[in-house]
């Protein structure tokens, strides 16, 4: 955790409650993002979201400084989704791509509507442990042990679930996008 | 390694999560076989895909949204601050607490040990082994005509179980009371093993101090 970061959780805890805002603000869209990838469903992802932020202000208390301020709320908001998110999944109504805001330019809304198709129909193939190690690990760039740390377990059992994720996005984009990684550039 | 070995390997080696030992080992296949440097090359073009389609797509609250879930926050009470002796809590508390507990059990298996009294030693005395030839077994017919001291303290009372078995029983003589100890001492012929055993008058086994 940074200086500023450290400054911003003291004045929370002090009672300011509107520094709450500049802290949490470089990781609003991560937040949303992340939680939108799990469930791949807005209102659920904003649900998800809105329910990490709330748990974030309310145990500021209890945050160890000496650990990752992101990692703390990547945690939380893992132990948010699978509260709140392991619902019944229909893939039917969960395919909901439209984001909440969108590029202006309908080109770049376009090609953002199909990077996610892409990305969606891979980490369909998922189990959901997969799925959260793949995020953190390859999307979202934790490193090994920190993805231990955000989901509470091992580093092997990170490293299985990765193996495994890793050969079926292979396998799944082989036959879904022969074009691979030059079209998806 | 070989190839079905290295397969197993190359999703984590494609990320770069495998330990330096075995991605060195994974190397010296990889110069010398191209199937597994092409699959190599395929794990980190999709890896390099998938990043580069996620950096695309990020989403953001609507300002309206965010600035009325901030105030909701804000009316939020916060939990108490956790106050603890021991802050801040060492990450390894379950290493502090195994050793604490090992710590305290070799204490009390010390203690133990220092408290308890020592045990007893059967009290033995080894001989040389002797030239003499073992003693003759008495015959049934020569149990049953042997005739005993009568100044012993006890009597020996001996039955009949078969016909080659007699059972020998002593008991304390009742008119001999001045005497309360009795001490046997039992010698192995072909080991040398001597056996102290001290009894007292109704023939439970004392130990012997020397």
């Amino acid at each position: 955790m940074d200086e500023k970061e450290a400054r911003l959780v003291e004045l929370v805890l002090g009672g300011r409650a509107e520094a709450f805002e500049p802290l949490i603000t470089p990781y609003r869209k991560l937040l949303l993002t992340l939680a939108y990838r799990l469930s791949r469903n807005i209102e659920e992802a904003k649900e998800i979201s809105q329910e990490t932020l709330m748990r974030a202000f309310r145990y500021l208390g209890s945050f160890d400084r000496k650990r990752s301020f992101k990692n703390w709320l990547l945690q939380i908001e893992m132990n948010v989704w699978r509260t709140l998110g392991a619902r019944a999944v229909d893939e039917g109504t969960l395919r909901e791509l439209a984001a909440t805001t969108t590029p202006e330019d309908p080109e770049e809304r376009l090609a953002g509507k199909e990077a996610r198709e892409k990305l969606f129909s891979c980490l369909d193939g998922l189990s959901p442990r997969e799925r959260e190690v793949f995020l953190l690990r390859d999307i979202e760039g934790r490193s090994v042990k920190e993805t231990a740390e955000v989901l509470r377990i091992s580093e092997i059992s990170v490293r299985v679930h990765l193996s495994r994720a890793r050969v079926k996005i292979k396998e799944l984009a082989k036959t879904r996008f022969p074009g691979l990684a030059e079209g998806w550039k | 390694m070989n190839c079905s070995r290295v397969r197993k390997f190359l999703p984590l080696y494609a990320g770069a999560d495998l330990s330096a030992r075995k991605a060195r080992r994974l190397e010296k296949h990889l110069v010398r076989c191209t199937n597994c440097r092409r699959e190599i090359e395929e794990f980190r073009a999709v890896l390099a895909g998938i990043r580069a389609v996620s950096s695309k797509d990020t989403l953001d609250w609507p300002e309206g949204e965010w600035k009325g879930l901030m105030a909701r926050i804000r009316s939020v009470k916060q939990g108490p601050r956790p106050v603890s002796p021991f802050a801040p809590i060492p990450k390894k508390a379950w290493a502090y607490g195994f050793a604490i507990v090992l710590v305290l059990g070799i204490a009390a298996l010390i203690l133990k040990t220092i408290l308890s009294p020592p045990a007893t030693p059967l009290l033995t005395e080894v001989m040389m082994p002797t030239t003499a030839q073992p003693s003759r077994a008495l015959r049934a017919d020569e149990t049953s005509s042997a005739r005993y001291p009568q100044d012993l303290p006890f009597r020996v009372y001996e039955r009949r179980e078969g016909p080659d078995r007699v059972l020998l029983a002593a008991v304390p003589a009742p008119d001999k009371t001045t005497q309360n100890m009795m001490s046997m001492i039992l010698v192995s012929q072909e080991t040398g093993l001597k056996v102290h055993w001290t009894f007292n008058r109704n023939f439970d086994w004392k130990e012997k101090k020397k």
